[in-house]
């Protein structure tokens, strides 16, 4: 590992992910057949469970999949995309800094200083990542991504209302990607319908997708055998289990619930019972089973009939239950029970003490209460009445085998969770300064490059920044070079601070000249500014865009933009007043506003892309353009798997060029992809991701450790020695 | 306190189905169910090498769940067909023989997954809204006022196991023993919610075929012959029942979770035993003639009841508890304390009787749905296979009920649907095509897939190198015996299709199954007086091969779809 430094190590192990994973991306992805230990099989397209059902070894891919699985938790959405996007990230690391190794092998013969070297170098990168991902990133999204962002709420009323037709287009994108091809369809249109029908009011929303997240498990029931169309939903909540006694009752049904057993016990526990006569112990029976019969005759005068009961019940309160008419469900989980206690704000009914009086204190009724039976197996069907905005329903989920229910049930709790992130506004970090001497600069780059974006953006046109700023901008290159130096010692203090600068400088020139280079081109474009201005940036893409590719995208360009932009009339008009919505609002609060979402199909990818490069062509920090360039270049890497299969007209380089353009001659963006993604889930999944690539770069050395494999996990904070 | 590994990483292949080993252990699994199908199928004996009992069964339940299958993907595909048999019992070797062919045929085809997966499942979608159309041609809709097409079913279910052992003879009688028993659970004044009762099978091991029977109400076999003597006495028209829960032993249950301390000198058992005499007391005043118990009966209390002359019956065990209930109308006592008089129900009648070797008690209900099938078999494997076999039955007629109507069975529906599918796709291809993205080429080849699927599927019926025929006007499935002179013009060899709908005078032209012919509209069956007077159909449950052709063609979608398998080695 020491040779090659973490980058290459990481990218093996990432592209051995990468290729299994980058199968089941996008709609035409295939699933991937898991066996467990225990003998089950699973199917999944889920890249979450994929990654945990291959056990990996190697410690970096550990690293890997622990930060895939945080951001799961999180946001329920974009594993593989955080495989893919990390592994591009990576090769572009690894080519970028490819050249600069050479000179410095030659120029460092002692290995174990040009380790140590690489690593403080990696460790600068990183913390680069992470300063780029607030300062720019952050701001890139919020001013110039904004404008694109559509709404899945509806600006007609003034709450907000979430649109059918959004929605269902959010679901379709979403399940494309996690369930088989021929179910995505009906399972979103289920998805969708459970949704509307779970939802009390339009305000809703959010609630809702918060409850069914947290009590998913409880509100859905898997059947083996059935055909997957037999999947359907039904109105109330189905509890997991049979009556232990069943009265059929009809109208309106009160429930009471207990935690404990009703039948009183000889002995509660830490205390002792003395018997001293066998009278004394048959006076203890009698007056046990009068209580309970008290109790239940009470229960039944005040018209309950029905018990829930968090514990298992003696015979004795299911016999006096079924004598007074009451059915009763025992041993329900915790998390039945606050569930239910959730929809309904009932308390548990406590048992008296004083054998006076047995009054439950709340009314809660429910609608109906009978047994449901699927497939032979039985299970309480309750009608509740709910006293909030979520309206009880349940998902019965059918498919031939237990894999592929566990594979709806996975994706659609997935669902919920990205729901929930969606409603959310996220917070950008762009406005707040974050303390210390690393950024001191910073404030100067802003200002300047406040002055170039503002134009843009109140002209809504994307132009070649005027000459006067691009000198300015010459002018300021000799500054951020002096500060890049001084910033480089203060970043890595524990390292002796002469190599510190040796190892740097060196990455500092090529960027540096790569920089005025750019300037230059700039400054040549704006005299013959009508051409050339996506040549110069296409051109300046270093990775990817092979000669041969450029040339043949600059032949077919002229003809395919005015067909594109004569298709492209019908999606328009339809988007674009929760598109300004959504603008105004993420100037005013620099946020991600709630229910952002965008066009599938690469489009925030090509979008970022792009706004990148723009930035990337204005900035003078050499290491903030190195990062920017990585970054937009490696987000191309997902729309170039979306479209890997397609051929001519819908093939990447063709959707690409036309993106382009169409932003360059600032035409609205559409999209030939029928489909919706969240914004901000996209959003966090980048910075997720840079923030794993900032963990394994600031790695510089992996101890395996002879203990308990509990333990190991911990690795990532004890490598730091 | 388990010990904790390190786990091992898992190992991941890709495109599992083009590795020649997982093609040719589909082929083996594909041999066995295939030579099974039928009423001529091969049985299977399983039996492992230390010994233990031999199963000797062609049905797909045993065979499945016996059969240890280690390769993932079929896994896939055995547990699909379990899964599916567990919800319809019947249908299973269909499924997992479609399924198999399914996936050899397309699989040959060199398309992308993608195309493979949708135009499977729009063929898929155009079989199933055939089958559940008015028009489609081979679907009878069932008379309930004649029993004529339910024995049909029966029949059908009964001879397609050939494992049972049965004769022709036995057949008739089992299957109108299962029809009766099935008429039994049907309550008779029955309001907007009907709730079928149960039948439930006793087994008698050993005896003719022809001595099983079906008889309301329960039997509960006595172990005591001494019994007998003590029948209670019938005092009116019925009989008085108490039903126990809980255990009448004598034990003390639940105390708490704290201690009980006991004085010296106390003791706790002849408290309890004093309670349960106490019980007992109260049911002879009471005049309760039966005591039933679930769990054990102290002997001193069986003794008490005895004297009394009311009969004790316990460890009746938790199966029987809910027939009980339901046959006497008892509230099932919870209490060793005062019974409510609301908690006893009643019974008609009691009697001993002997079945074979063995004692039993009859209980005979007032009104009930609950009967019992006593069925009987010269030995336990054929016993096995046998109940096994009703169970089925039972299950089809009882879905059959929710959904009035059968498919034909011995290979027309297969061979008719696919003729439906050829000239449907063939006639009109567009209307599927239409926004699949997929050529006119490829619906073609994946059509001839399917259908071939489907008609390799009745070629499975012939195992003993017979010919395979369909005819050309309504699509049925015909089959000449493989012994037949050469010299005979072939036609006049056959004498009716698989369903036994049509016989051969009528003019129809065949054509082998096996070669290419042209695309024909199947012609719906004759009017419904002609399925009234023809007898001997075999029929086929609608809702089991519905649900079987959809699990197929879902679970063939799923293993087309795998580009890798990762297997845990843990």
């Amino acid at each position: 590992m020491a040779a090659g430094g973490p980058v290459q190590a990481a990218l093996q192990v990432a592209q051995a992910l990468e290729t299994i994973l980058s199968g089941c991306v996008g709609p035409e992805g295939r699933q991937v057949l898991c066996t467990k230990p225990t003998g089950e099989v699973l199917l999944s397209r889920d890249g979450g469970r994929l990654l945990a059902a291959l056990h990996l070894e190697h410690p970096l891919a550990r690293v890997m999949v622990a930060c895939v699985s945080s951001h799961l938790r999180k946001t329920g959405d974009g594993a593989k995309t955080f495989i893919i996007f990390l592994c591009h990230l990576l090769r572009g690391l690894h080519a970028a800094t490819d050249k600069e190794k050479d000179s410095l092998i030659s120029k460092h013969s002692h290995t174990q200083g040009r380790h140590w070297k690489t690593c403080c170098r990696w460790k600068f990168i990183s913390q680069a990542l992470l300063r780029f991902q607030t300062q720019v990133l952050d701001r890139v999204v919020d001013q110039c991504l904004s404008r694109h962002f559509l709404s899945i709420f509806s600006s007609s009323t003034k709450g907000r209302r979430l649109c059918r037709s959004s929605f269902q287009l959010l679901l379709e994108a979403y399940f494309g990607g996690r369930v088989g091809r021929n179910n995505h369809s009906f399972i979103s249109q289920l998805m969708c319908d459970y949704f509307f029908q779970c939802m009390a009011c339009e305000s809703g929303c959010e609630e809702v997708s918060e409850l069914v997240d947290d009590c998913f498990v409880e509100l859905n029931i898997g059947v083996t055998g059935l055909p997957v169309s037999d999947s359907r939903i039904l109105a109330g909540l189905v509890l997991h289990r049979d009556f232990s006694v069943y009265c059929p009752a009809d109208g309106d049904i009160r429930i009471a619930f207990v935690t404990e057993t009703i039948q009183p016990l000889f002995s509660s526990s830490g205390s002792e019972f003395i018997l001293n006569s066998e009278a004394q112990f048959q006076t203890s029976q009698f007056w046990i089973m009068e209580r309970t019969k008290a109790i239940m005759k009470s229960l039944q005068s005040q018209n309950v009939k029905l018990l829930l009961s968090s514990v298992k019940q003696p015979d004795l309160v299911i016999y006096y239950a079924g004598l007074n008419g009451i059915s009763v469900v025992e041993c329900l989980s915790s998390e039945e029970m606050s569930l239910i206690q959730r929809i309904i704000g009932l308390s548990p009914f406590v048992l008296p003490q004083a054998s006076s009086q047995y009054e439950i204190s709340s009314a809660a009724l429910v609608k109906f209460c009978k047994p449901l039976i699927l497939r032979s197996k039985r299970y309480v069907h309750l009608g509740l009445i709910s006293t909030c905005s979520f309206i009880p329903h349940c998902m019965v989920l059918c498919a031939p085998v237990q894999g592929l229910v566990e594979q709806h049930e996975g994706a659609l709790h997935g669902a919920f969770k990205m729901l929930r992130q969606l409603f959310k506004d996220l917070d950008l970090s762009y406005t707040t300064q974050t303390s210390g001497q690393n950024y001191t600069s910073s404030p100067l780059i802003y200002k300047n490059r406040e002055s170039n974006q503002l134009p843009e953006i109140v002209s809504g046109s994307i132009q070649r920044p005027p000459q006067g700023t691009v000198e300015k901008n010459e002018g300021e290159l000799a500054k951020t070079h002096t500060y890049l130096k001084v910033h480089s010692n203060l970043v890595v203090p524990s390292v002796g601070s002469e190599t510190c600068i040796s190892c740097s400088t060196p990455k500092v020139i090529p960027a540096d000249t790569h920089q005025t280079d750019e300037t230059r081109r700039c400054l040549s474009a704006n005299k013959t500014r009508i051409i050339d201005d996506r040549d110069s940036f296409i051109e300046s893409d270093p990775t990817t865009e092979s000669t041969a590719e450029n040339t043949r995208v600059e032949a077919s360009y002229e003809n395919l933009s005015i067909t594109k932009m004569a298709g492209k009339g019908s999606m328009l008009p339809v988007r674009c007043k929760p598109l300004e919505m959504g603008a105004s609002q993420s100037y005013s609060f620099s946020s991600i506003p709630a229910g952002c979402v965008l066009p599938v199909g690469g489009n925030f990818e090509i979008l970022l892309h792009y706004y990148l490069l723009n930035y990337v062509k204005k900035c003078q920090q050499s290491e903030a353009a190195m990062v920017g360039m990585i970054i937009a270049n490696a987000l191309l890497g997902i729309p170039r798997i979306l479209y890997k299969s397609r051929k001519g007209n819908r093939s990447f380089p063709q959707v690409y060029v036309r993106a382009l353009h169409v932003l360059q001659t600032n035409q609205p963006m559409g999209s030939s992809q029928t489909g919706l993604e969240s914004v901000s889930g996209k959003y966090q999944l980048l910075t997720s991701v840079l923030h794993c690539l900032a963990k394994i770069l600031t790695i510089d050395l992996v101890i395996s450790i002879k203990r308990q494999p509990q333990e190991i996990y911990d690795q990532e904070s004890e490598e730091e020695l | 306190m388990s010990r904790l590994e390190a786990k091992k990483p898992s190992l991941c292949k890709s495109e599992p189905l083009t590795s020649e080993r997982v093609r040719a252990t589909l082929l083996v699994l594909k041999g066995i169910v295939a030579s099974c199908y039928g009423p001529s199928g091969r049985l299977k004996q399983l039996h492992n090498g230390l010994g233990g009992s031999v199963c000797t069964t062609s049905q797909s339940s045993a065979l499945l769940a016996n059969l240890s299958v280690t390769h993932p993907i079929l896994k896939i595909l055995t547990t699909s067909v379990q899964n599916h048999v567990s919800c319809f019992s019947d249908c299973g070797l269909f499924t997992a023989i479609l399924c198999c062919n399914l996936i050899e045929n397309v699989q040959r085809l060199d398309l992308t997954p993608t195309t493979l997966i949708k135009l499977n499942k729009h063929l898929l979608n155009l079989c199933t809204s055939y089958l559940q159309s008015e028009v489609c041609g081979c679907r009878i809709p069932v008379d309930f006022s004649s029993t004529q097409i339910l024995l049909c079913l029966v029949r059908s279910v009964l001879t397609s196991k050939p494992a049972c052992m049965l004769t022709r003879k036995e057949v008739d009688h089992i299957s109108t023993l299962i029809l009766r028993a099935f008429l039994l659970t049907i309550p008779e004044n029955a309001g907007d919610h009907i709730s079928l009762g149960s039948s439930i099978i006793v087994p008698l091991k050993g005896q003719r075929v022809v001595d099983s029977t079906v008889l309301p109400g329960i039997l509960i076999e006595l172990s005591e012959i001494r019994l007998m003597k003590i029948l209670p006495v019938k005092k009116s028209d019925s009989l008085k029942v108490a039903l126990f829960r809980v255990s009448l032993s004598g034990d003390l249950s639940d105390t708490g979770e704290g201690s009980v301390v006991v004085s010296y000198g106390v003791s706790l058992e002849n408290a309890v035993l004093d309670q349960l005499l106490n019980l007992g007391r109260q049911l002879v005043s009471d005049h309760v003639d039966l005591v039933l118990c679930q769990k054990v009966i102290h002997p001193s209390l069986k003794q008490f009841l005895g004297v009394h002359r009311v009969l004790a019956i316990d460890r009746v065990g938790a199966a029987l508890m809910e027939p009980l209930s339901k046959v006497t109308g008892t509230q099932p006592i919870g209490s060793l304390g005062s019974i409510s008089p609301s908690s006893y129900g009643s019974v008609k009648d009691l009697c001993t009787a002997k079945f074979g070797f063995k004692w039993f008690l009859h209980l005979i209900p007032n009104e009930a749905t609950v009967c019992s099938l006593l069925l009987c078999n010269r030995n336990g494997t054929a016993w096995d296979e046998l109940k096994l076999t009703c169970q089925t039955a039972l299950h089809v007629l009882q879905l059959t009920i929710k959904e009035p109507c059968v498919l034909l069975g011995g290979g027309c529906t297969e061979t008719h649907l696919a003729a439906y599918i050829r000239h449907k796709t063939f006639s009109d291809p567009e209307s599927i095509l239409k926004g699949s993205g997929c050529t006119s080429t490829e619906l073609q080849l994946i059509t001839e897939a399917f259908c071939t699927a489907l008609e390799s599927l009745t070629g499975s019926l012939e195992h003993d190198g017979g010919e395979i025929l369909t005819d050309m006007k309504y699509g049925h499935f015909w089959s000449v015996q493989a012994d037949s002179p050469s010299d005979v013009n072939w036609p006049d060899l056959l004498t009716r299709c698989g369903c036994g709908l049509h016989n051969s005078r009528e003019e129809l032209s065949w054509s082998f199954l096996r070669t290419a012919r042209h695309p024909f509209a199947p012609r719906p069956c004759l009017p419904h007086e002609a399925v009234g007077s023809a007898n001997n159909l075999t029929l086929d449950c609608f809702t089991a091969k519905l649900s079987g052709l959809q699990v197929a063609v879902e679970t063939a979608n799923l293993i087309l779809d795998l580009s890798y398998v990762i297997e845990d080695k843990n």
